[in-house]
C-alpha cells in the first residue's frame, strides 16, 4: 500500500524525482569544500565527498590531488565508502603509485575478511591498481583467492590474472599460467568462463593447457555464462584444429579434388570424396573464393598471398595439411555437439561464435544448421544486425546455396539503416539463383523507386552485378536499366537533380559493365542510349555514353552508320560540354578514326582535326594537353601505317603510338583483393587485422610430444611455423621454438634468455618468500613494512611520471646525423660532497666524490674518492674511517652480502696530516643496491666524528660500452613497461653560450649545437657513471632550433648487470631554456625509475660553478 | 577486451567515463567521434563498429544516449555490442528510462553498476536479478528515506547467494505470499507487401514472456499443442536443452519477475489480418493519393490501434489529406500519420487527398513506403497454442494465467 501511495506521489511532482538522488552532486560537485568532508568521522559525509569526487571524474576533471585523503578512507568499515574509494583508487592509482601503496595493508586485511564480497573487492582493486612493486603480493593473493570457497571470489581471481599479466613481469608468467590451469579445472561453470577469458588474453597459444581438460570444457560449455562461452568456443576451436586438424567433411576441406586424390587411405576416402564432390557441386559456386577464405582463416596467410596468382601451388601445398573426420573423431564430434545448443542462445555473440565453429568444422551437409539461428539474429538490435550481416555476407559468397531459400530475410525494410540496406543488397545479389532471380528483380524494382536515391543507385549497381553473374538474365536487366535512363524517368528539376544523377550514372555504368561481357547481344542498348544522348544532361552520364560510342564504333551494322553523325553532333557542341565529356569526345574520335576505312575515314579525320583544333584553345589545360598529345601521337601512327608520307622518324614515338593504338598493353588480370578473417572477429568488420588478431593455428601443429612438453613447461608457447620441415621435426618432438609473432610472446622469448642471469642476481627489492602459495597475510604485511621498500619510497620524491610515453624516440634515429663532440673528459667534474665540515671537525675537512673507475676488489662495489684536508694550523694524526657499529670493525664480515646495511672496505690509516696538506684515499663501498646512507665513524686524533656517506644512484651503474646499433637493438627489446620518460627543463647551456659569444666574437664562434651537447653530456657524465653512446641531431635541423638533438647513454647496473639505456632528447630554441625529455629503458623498472628521477633532478638543477 | 566506456548525451557531452583497464583512453576520442558523426550524419551514427585513428569503437544509441566502448585489440565485436545493450537495458530498468537527466542524477548508481558489470574489460555480473541484490535500485521510498535519515547507502553488504548457485539467474530463498505465474505470447508480425500488392514476406516474431512470482526453487515445464511450427528459436539461459531436443518441452527454473523465456519465428505465413491499399497517380505537378484500409481475414478478435504512417517524398511541397475515419497528422519532418483506431464495421476507412509537388517536378517517381500498425489482443496469429504448464517443487499451489497478443512489427506496404 505504501508503495502505491508513493507512486502517486512521484507522479504528482516531477521535482520530487530529483530529491534523494545525487543530482545536486553532479550539477555542483565542488560547491562545498571536499577536503574536510573526506576527513569527517561520519560515513555519510565521507560518502558525499567521494560522490562529489566521482562526479568530477565523470565530468573529466583531474582530482588526483585528493588521493592521500581518499586512500585513508579505504580502511572504512562502511561498504559504500569502500566501494566509492575503490572506484576512485582504480581511476588514479597508476598516477600516484606511492600513495596507492599505503592502501595495500588494508587490502591484505580485507583479503582475509569473512565476507566474500569484501574479499572480492579487495582483490579486484589490488590487482587493478597496477603497481609493479606489489605484483608479487597480488600474485600471492590471486593464488589464495583461486582456492576461495566462494565462486564469486574465484571468478574475480580469474579476472585478476590478465591485470597481473598486463604488467609484463616475466617472473610471474609461469605462476599466472599455472593458476589459469587450476581455474580452468574449477567445478563452477562461472569460474571456468572467467578462466577462459584469462587464458585468451594471457596465453592464447598455450593449447596443451586446454588439452588436459578438453572434454570437460566441452561438456561444461553450455552451463558457462554467455560471455565466457564466447571466448571458450574460440579456444576450443583453436585447440581442435591444432591438435586434430580440419575435418575432411567440412567446407574448409572441400577445396578441390586434388586433396582427396592424393590422400593415401584408399577406398574410404574415395567414397567420401564422391559424396563431397556432389554437395560441392550443389553448394559452392566459387571454389577459388572458398580456397582463399579457408586459407586466410588458417595461419600462414601471408605466404599464401604471395602465391596468389598460382593456385596450383596452393592446392598441392594444401595436401600436406592433415585432416580429421568430424564424423568419426570423438573430439570434433563432442565440440560440435556441445556448441549446437548454443545456436539457440539469446546472446548474438554466442550464436555467431557457435556458428563459426560449425562453419569451419561441421560436415558440409550439416552447415545449414547455422542458417536459421544466424538469420534470427537479424531481429536483435540494429547494431548487432550490421555485424551479423557482415559475417553472413562472407558465408553467402562462399556458399550461396546456404542462404538461397531465405531470400526474403534479406528484403529491405524501410527502417533499415543505409549500411544494412547495402549489405543486404550485396548478399541478395550473391545468393540469387536462376529460380529466385525474378523474385529478387521484382524487389529491386521497388527499391529503385525508394526515396533514398543513394540506396536506389546501389540497387542499380546490384542489378548489374546480378546480370554479370547470371548471363541469362542480362537482357532483362539491361531493359530494366534502360528504362531508368529514359528521359521520362529523369527529373530535370534542380532540387532532386543530384540525387537522381547518381542513379542515372550508376544505371549507365551498370549497362556498360553488362555490355562489356557480351557486346554483340546488346547493340540495341547502345543505340538506345545514343538516341537519348540529347536528353541526358548529367556530364558523367554523357561522358559514359560517348565512351560507349568510341568503344563499340564498329559493332554490328547500325552503329557504324550512326557514328559519323554522332561525331559531327558532338563536335559541334564540343565547346559547351563538360571537361570529362570533352575528354571522352577526343578519345572517341581517335578510336573511330582507327577503325574506319575509306570515305568514312576522311570524314572522321576532318571531324577529329576540328575537335583537336577546338581543344587547342580550350580553357582547361588538361583538355589542351590531351589534344596536343593525341595530335603528336596520331601523326606518328599515321606515318608508321603509311597513311601519310613525311618527316622525321622517331623510334620511341612510333613504339608508343603502336602500343597505345593497337592495344598492345594487356589488361591486368583482375585481382581479388578481398581479405577474409575469422567469422565473428573484429578484423572481419574493419577489414584489416586488428592488433592481437590471430588466424587459426596450423592444423595438427600440436603433437603428442608438444602436449607432454606443454604440461611440463606451461609458459612456453606453440610453434606456428608453417614449413613442412617444421612439421616433420615436430613429429620427432625435437623442434620446439617459441612463436615470436606477437609482442607478448616476443617478450617471453627475451626473458628466457635473461632468466639465468635473473636467478643469481640480487633483486632490488627482495621479497624472499613470495613464491610460497600458502603464505599468511600477516607475514606479507610484515614483509611490506621491512626496510627495503621504504628506503626506496623515501628517495622517490616524485615518481608520478611513471606514465609511459611510448614511442617518443622510436623513430628518432631514422633521419638523424651523428655529431662528434670531441673530448669532454676534462669537463667532467664529479660533484664533490662534504663528509665533514672543518667547523665541526676541528679544522679537518673531508670531502668525497664518486669515482667512475671500477672497483678493483669486486665489480659490485662502488668506488669513492675521499679527500682529507687539514685546514687547522696543527698537524693531525691517525685518521681513519670505520663502520658505525663497533662489532663490524671486524673486516671480514663487513662484505657479507646478507647484510642489508651498506658496508665498505676500510682504507689505509693516514698516520699524519700536515697543515694545509690534502691526502686522497679510495674506499670501496657496497651499498647492497639500496639508497641507505653509509654511516661511518671518522677517527682523528683519537676523537670520533659520526659521518654519513650518502649514496648516489648515478654511480650504482658502470659504463657499458656499445655502439648505436647495439643500443637501438637493446632499446627495442625493452619496450612498454621497461620504458619510462620524464621531462624537465635545462638551462646550463645558456651561460656557456653567453660566454662563447663574448669570447669568440672576433673568431668563428663554435657551433651552438656543439656547446649544448657538450654541456649536457658533461653534466650527465659528471653525475652518473655512464658511457656516451652517440650524439645525434636531426638532418633537417634549423639553426638555433635544438629540437631533436638526441644524446644516448648506456650503463650496466652494478649488482645485476642489467643494461640500462638512457636517451636524452632536446626540444626548443638554442638560446632559450630547453625542454629535455629523458627516457630510460631498463629491465629493473624500480631502479630505472629512481635513476630517471635522479637524472631529471640534476639536469634541472642549475649549474653552480660557472 | 574493452578499455573504456563513455556515456554521451544527445548533444555530444560526455556524461560519464569509466576506465576499465590500465590502458586509459583519453576522452578526446569522444570529441573525435562526435565530430565524425556530425560531419557524416546519416551513415556514421548507425555504424556500430568504427575504426578510429587510435581505437576501435563500439557504439549503440538508446533513447538519445550514446554508449561508446573502446578497445585496441581484437575481440568479438558482438560481445562489445551485446554488453553495451545489456548495460543500456540494466540502466533503463534501474532508472525507469534513459535520458540525460536521469543518468546525471543517478551517476553514482551508474558507476556502481558499471563497476559490478565489468571487470578489467570482461563482463562480470550481468544478470539483472543478481545486480538488484547487490545494488539497490533507486525508488521513491529509498529516496525519501535517504532525505529523512541521511543514510544513502544502496550497496548491499552481502554477496547474493545466486552468484554461487547453479541457477545464477534466480535469487535464492524467495518467498511470495501469493504464488502466481503468467505466460504471455507476444507476437509481432513482419510483413512486406510490394508495389503490385503481392505479399512477399509475412512472418511472426514471437516471444514467450513469463512473469513469475513463485517461492522456493520451482521447476516448470511448458508444453505446446503444436510445437511443430517452432523450428527457429532462441532460449533464455534457464531453459534446459535436452527436453527440448527430445520432446519439444520447455523445462526450466524461472528467474523471478518478468523475463523472456523463448523467442521464436514462424515464417511464410499466408494471410494478414488487414489490408492496406495505397494508390498514387501523379500528373502536372500534383499527385492524387488514396489509401484504403480494411479487415482481410477476421482473426476473431478486435483489431485495435490501427495506424498508417509514411514519409512524404522530398519533392512534395505541401499535402492536403483527409480521412473518412480517424485523424490525419502531418508532422514537420514530412511524416504523415493516420491513426484509425478500431476499424468500423459499416464502412471501410479511407484517406485521400492531393500532394502538391515542388515547382518544376511534373511527376512523382519515388514511392513512399507505408508502415502499418495494429494490435490484436487475445490472439496469436502464428497459431501457436500453449498446451499446459506443469509446476513442480512448490510449497503451495500457484495460480497460472495465459494470455496472447499480436502487434504489427515491420509491417510495410509499398506503393
Amino acid at each position: 500500500m505504501f508503495s502505491t501511495t508513493a507512486e502517486n506521489f512521484s507522479k504528482a511532482s516531477t521535482m520530487v524525482l530529483r530529491i534523494g538522488t545525487d543530482a545536486h552532486l553532479y550539477d555542483d560537485p565542488d560547491d562545498v569544500s571536499i577536503s574536510p568532508l573526506l576527513d569527517s568521522k561520519f560515513d555519510s559525509e565521507k560518502c558525499e565527498a567521494l560522490k562529489r569526487l566521482l562526479a568530477l571524474i565523470a565530468q573529466g576533471l583531474d582530482v588526483s590531488n585528493y588521493f592521500p585523503q581518499v586512500v585513508k578512507n579505504v580502511a572504512s568499515q562502511s561498504l559504500e565508502v569502500k566501494k566509492l574509494v575503490y572506484l576512485y583508487l582504480l581511476h588514479y592509482a597508476e598516477r600516484r603509485p606511492n600513495e596507492a601503496l599505503l592502501s595495500i595493508n588494508i587490502f591484505q586485511r580485507d583479503l582475509g575478511d569473512q565476507n566474500p564480497l569484501v574479499r572480492a573487492w579487495a582483490l579486484r582493486t589490488m590487482a587493478g591498481i597496477r603497481l609493479h612493486v606489489i605484483s608479487p603480493l597480488v600474485l600471492v593473493a590471486v593464488r589464495k583467492c583461486a582456492r576461495d570457497p566462494s565462486v564469486y571470489v574465484r571468478k574475480c581471481a580469474a579476472n585478476a590474472l590478465p591485470k597481473l599479466h598486463d604488467l609484463r613481469l616475466e617472473e610471474n608468467a609461469t605462476a599466472i599460467v599455472e593458476i589459469i590451469g587450476i581455474l580452468l579445472n574449477d567445478n563452477s561453470p562461472g569460474v571456468v568462463g572467467a578462466a577462459a577469458a584469462a587464458f585468451a588474453s594471457v596465453c592464447p597459444n598455450n593449447l596443451p593447457l586446454i588439452g588436459r581438460n578438453y572434454k570437460r570444457l566441452c561438456e561444461i560449455l553450455p552451463d558457462v555464462e554467455e560471455w565466457g562461452q564466447i571466448i571458450l568456443i574460440g579456444i576450443l576451436l583453436r585447440y581442435v584444429i591444432a591438435r586434430h586438424g580440419l575435418a575432411k567433411e567440412s567446407i574448409m576441406a572441400s577445396l578441390g579434388p586434388d586433396i582427396f586424390n592424393s590422400e593415401k587411405s584408399g577406398s574410404e576416402s574415395d567414397s567420401s570424396y564422391l559424396e563431397i564432390k556432389k554437395t560441392y557441386e550443389i553448394g559452392i559456386q566459387e571454389p577459388e573464393l572458398l580456397a582463399m577464405v579457408s586459407r586466410s582463416y588458417l595461419a600462414g596467410q601471408d605466404k599464401y598471398l604471395s602465391h596468389l596468382d598460382n593456385s596450383d601451388v596452393i592446392s598441392s601445398e594444401n595436401i600436406s595439411s592433415q585432416f580429421t573426420s568430424s564424423k568419426n573423431d570423438e573430439n570434433v564430434k563432442i565440440l560440435l555437439q556441445c556448441t549446437s545448443p548454443l545456436l539457440w542462445s539469446t546472446n548474438s555473440a554466442v550464436v555467431l561464435a557457435a556458428a563459426g565453429v560449425h562453419w569451419i568444422m561441421s560436415p558440409v551437409e550439416e552447415v545449414s544448421k547455422i542458417v536459421k539461428p544466424l538469420l534470427f539474429l537479424l531481429r536483435s538490435s540494429d547494431a548487432s544486425k550490421y555485424v551479423v550481416l557482415c559475417n553472413i555476407q562472407v558465408f553467402a559468397k562462399v556458399m550461396p546455396s546456404l542462404f538461397g531459400p531465405h531470400i526474403e530475410d534479406f528484403f529491405i525494410s524501410s527502417s533499415d539503416a543505409y549500411q544494412v540496406k547495402s549489405l543486404k543488397l550485396e548478399i541478395l545479389s550473391s545468393i540469387a539463383t536462376d529460380a529466385s532471380i525474378s523474385l529478387i528483380f521484382q524487389e529491386f524494382q521497388d527499391y529503385v523507386r525508394d526515396p533514398d536515391r543513394r540506396f536506389a543507385a546501389d540497387t542499380v549497381a546490384a542489378i548489374g552485378l546480378c546480370a554479370k553473374r547470371n548471363p541469362k538474365v542480362a537482357t532483362t536487366c539491361v531493359e530494366g536499366l534502360l528504362a531508368l535512363t529514359s528521359p521520362k524517368s529523369i527529373n530535370s528539376t534542380s532540387g532532386s537533380m543530384d540525387d537522381d544523377a547518381v542513379v542515372l550514372i550508376q544505371a549507365i555504368t551498370s549497362i556498360k559493365d553488362i555490355i562489356k561481357q557480351d557486346p554483340t547481344n546488346h547493340e540495341k542498348a547502345i543505340i538506345f542510349l545514343i538516341r537519348n544522348l540529347d536528353a541526358i544532361k548529367v556530364p558523367v552520364a554523357r561522358a559514359l555514353i560517348v565512351w560507349l560510342v568510341g568503344e563499340y564504333n564498329s559493332l554490328g551494322t547500325v552503329i557504324p552508320k550512326m557514328v559519323p553523325i554522332i561525331l559531327k553532333f558532338l563536335a559541334r557542341g564540343f565547346p559547351s560540354e563538360s571537361i570529362e565529356t570533352k575528354h571522352q569526345i577526343l578519345n572517341a574520335a581517335v578510336k573511330v578514326i582507327l577503325h574506319f576505312k575509306g570515305e568514312d575515314f576522311h570524314t572522321a579525320r576532318s571531324i577529329l582535326s576540328y575537335v583537336l583544333e577546338l581543344a587547342k584553345f580550350d580553357l582547361n589545360y588538361d583538355v589542351r594537353d590531351r589534344a596536343r598529345v593525341l595530335r603528336k601521337l596520331l601523326s606518328c601512327y599515321f606515318i608508321s601505317n603509311g597513311l601519310e608520307e613525311n618527316a622525321d622518324n622517331n623510334e620511341i614515338q612510333l613504339l608508343l603510338a603502336e602500343h597505345i593504338f593497337r592495344e598492345k598493353i594487356k589488361q591486368s588480370t583482375e585481382m581479388v583483393n578481398n581479405r577474409f578473417y575469422l567469422p565473428g572477429s573484429l578484423s572481419q568488420i574493419v577489414f584489416h587485422a586488428a592488433p592481437g588478431y590471430e588466424p587459426l593455428p596450423e592444423p595438427c601443429s600440436l603433437t603428442e610430444s608438444d602436449m607432454v612438453k606443454g604440461l611440463e613447461e606451461p609458459s612456453q608457447t606453440e610453434d606456428s611455423n608453417s614449413d613442412v620441415d617444421s612439421r616433420s621435426l615436430n613429429e620427432e618432438g625435437s623442434y620446439y621454438t617459441e612463436d615470436s609473432v606477437t609482442a607478448s610472446t616476443g617478450a617471453d622469448n627475451e626473458s628466457a634468455a635473461i632468466e639465468s642471469g635473473n636467478n643469481n642476481a640480487d633483486p632490488l627489492i627482495n621479497f624472499s618468500d613470495v613464491g610460497k602459495p600458502q603464505e599468511e597475510t600477516n607475514d606479507l604485511s610484515e614483509l611490506m613494512s621491512k626496510g627495503a621498500l621504504e628506503s626506496w619510497l623515501d628517495e622517490n620524491d616524485n615518481p608520478g611520471s611513471s606514465q609511459n610515453v611510448a614511442g617518443i624516440d622510436s623513430n628518432a634515429s631514422i633521419s638523424s646525423a651523428r655529431i662528434s663532440i670531441g673530448d669532454i673528459s676534462t669537463r667532467i667534474k664529479p660533484k664533490v660532497y662534504t663528509l665533514l665540515d672543518p667547523t665541526y671537525g676541528n679544522g679537518l675537512k673531508v670531502v668525497y666524490k664518486y669515482s667512475s673507475e671500477a672497483s678493483t676488489i669486486s665489480p659490485s662495489l662502488v668506488t669513492v674518492d675521499i679527500f682529507f684536508e687539514n685546514c687547522s694550523p696543527d698537524p693531525m694524526s691517525k685518521l681513519s674511517l670505520t663502520n658505525e657499529d663497533s662489532e663490524s670493525l671486524d673486516q671480514g664480515s663487513s662484505l657479507e652480502p646478507q647484510k642489508d646495511v651498506p658496508s665498505f672496505v676500510p682504507m689505509e690509516e693516514i698516520t699524519i696530516l700536515e697543515p694545509g696538506q690534502t691526502i686522497k684515499r679510495v674506499i670501496h663501498v657496497n651499498f647492497h643496491h639500496h639508497l641507505l646512507p653509509l654511516k661511518l665513524i671518522l677517527w682523528c686524533n683519537d676523537k670520533n666524528h659520526p659521518v654519513k656517506l650518502r649514496p648516489d644512484i648515478g654511480y650504482f651503474i658502470k659504463p657499458l660500452i656499445m655502439d648505436l646499433d647495439v643500443f637501438s637493438q637493446k632499446e627495442s627489446q625493452l619496450p612498454g613497461m621497461f620504458e619510462y620518460t620524464r621531462r624537465c627543463s635545462y638551462t646550463d647551456h645558456l651561460a656557456e653560450l653567453a660566454n662563447d659569444d663574448k669570447d669568440g666574437s672576433e673568431s668563428s664562434t663554435k657551433d651552438s649545437f656543439l656547446i649544448i651537447c657538450q654541456s649536457l653530456a658533461s653534466k650527465m657524465l659528471s653525475n652518473a657513471n655512464l658511457h656516451l653512446v652517440s650524439v645525434n641531431m636531426p638532418v633537417d635541423a634549423n639553426l638555433n632550433d635544438a629540437s631533436g638533438l638526441c644524446l644516448r647513454f648506456s650503463g650496466e647496473i652494478l649488482s645485476s648487470s642489467f643494461p640500462c639505456l638512457i636517451s636524452v632528447t632536446l626540444d626548443g630554441k638554442c638560446f632559450e631554456p630547453l625542454n629535455v625529455s629523458v627516457k630510460i629503458n631498463c629491465e629493473e623498472t624500480v631502479f630505472g625509475l629512481n635513476l630517471l628521477n635522479r637524472i631529471v633532478n640534476f639536469l634541472s638543477e642549475p649549474q653552480l660553478t660557472s | 577486451m574493452l578499455q573504456c566506456i563513455f556515456l554521451l548525451s544527445d548533444s555530444g557531452e560526455v556524461m560519464l567515463e569509466k576506465q576499465l583497464t590500465g590502458h586509459r583512453v583519453d576522452r578526446s576520442i569522444c570529441a573525435w567521434f562526435w565530430d565524425q558523426s556530425l560531419s557524416q550524419p546519416h551513415s556514421f551514427k548507425v555504424l556500430p563498429v568504427i575504426a578510429s585513428p587510435t581505437h576501435y569503437l563500439f557504439q549503440i544509441v538508446r533513447e538519445g544516449i550514446t554508449f561508446l566502448a573502446c578497445t585496441q585489440v581484437e575481440m568479438p565485436p558482438l560481445m562489445g555490442i551485446e554488453f553495451l545493450c545489456r548495460v543500456a537495458d540494466v540502466l533503463s530498468d534501474y532508472l525507469g528510462g534513459l535520458n540525460e537527466d536521469v543518468i546525471k542524477d543517478n551517476f553514482v548508481i551508474v558507476y556502481e553498476l558499471l563497476d559490478e558489470m565489468i571487470d578489467n574489460g570482461f563482463p562480470l555480473t550481468t544478470e539483472p536479478n543478481i545486480l538488484r541484490d547487490m545494488i539497490a535500485p533507486p525508488n521513491i521510498v529509498s529516496k525519501m528515506l535517504s532525505v529523512v535519515t541521511g543514510n544513502t547507502s544502496n550497496v548491499s553488504d552481502t554477496l547474493p547467494g545466486a552468484t554461487s548457485s547453479c541457477v545464477p539467474w534466480r535469487t535464492t530463498q524467495l518467498k511470495h505470499a501469493n504464488n502466481d505465474v503468467y505466460v504471455n505470447l507476444v507476437e509481432e508480425m513482419d510483413t512486406i507487401i510490394n508495389s503490385d500488392g503481392v505479399l512477399v514476406k509475412c512472418e511472426i516474431f514471437g516471444v514467450v514472456e513469463v512473469n513469475s512470482h513463485l517461492s522456493g526453487i520451482p521447476d516448470l515445464t511448458l508444453s505446446f499443442a503444436n510445437p511443430s511450427i517452432l523450428n527457429d528459436v532462441q532460449f533464455h539461459p534457464c531453459v534446459r536443452f535436452r527436453p527440448w531436443e527430445s520432446e519439444k518441452l520447455l523445462s526450466f527454473v524461472p528467474p523471478d519477475g518478468l523475463f523472456k523465456l523463448m523467442s521464436y519465428r514462424v515464417k511464410k505465413l499466408r494471410n494478414t489480418p488487414i489490408y492496406v491499399k495505397p494508390q498514387m497517380s501523379s500528373e502536372s505537378g500534383t499527385c492524387r493519393l488514396s489509401v484504403m484500409v480494411g479487415i482481410r481475414n477476421d482473426p476473431g478478435k478486435v483489431v485495435d490501434s490501427v495506424s498508417v504512417q509514411f514519409q512524404l517524398p522530398h519533392c512534395v511541397s505541401s499535402a492536403n489529406l483527409t480521412a473518412n475515419h480517424g485523424t490525419v497528422n502531418i508532422l514537420s519532418d514530412k511524416t504523415c500519420s493516420w491513426s484509425i483506431g478500431r476499424i468500423p464495421k459499416d464502412k471501410a476507412p479511407q484517406m485521400s487527398g492531393t500532394l502538391v509537388l515542388e515547382e518544376g517536378v511534373e511527376e512523382l517517381h519515388v514511392k513512399p513506403t507505408f508502415q502499418v500498425g495494429f494490435k490484436i489482443m487475445g490472439a496469436a496469429l502464428s497459431g501457436l497454442k500453449i498446451n499446459k504448464l506443469d509446476l513442480k517443487n512448490l510449497p503451495t499451489p500457484a495460480h497460472k494465467g495465459f494470455r496472447a497478443q499480436t502487434e504489427a512489427g515491420h509491417y510495410e506496404v509499398r506503393s
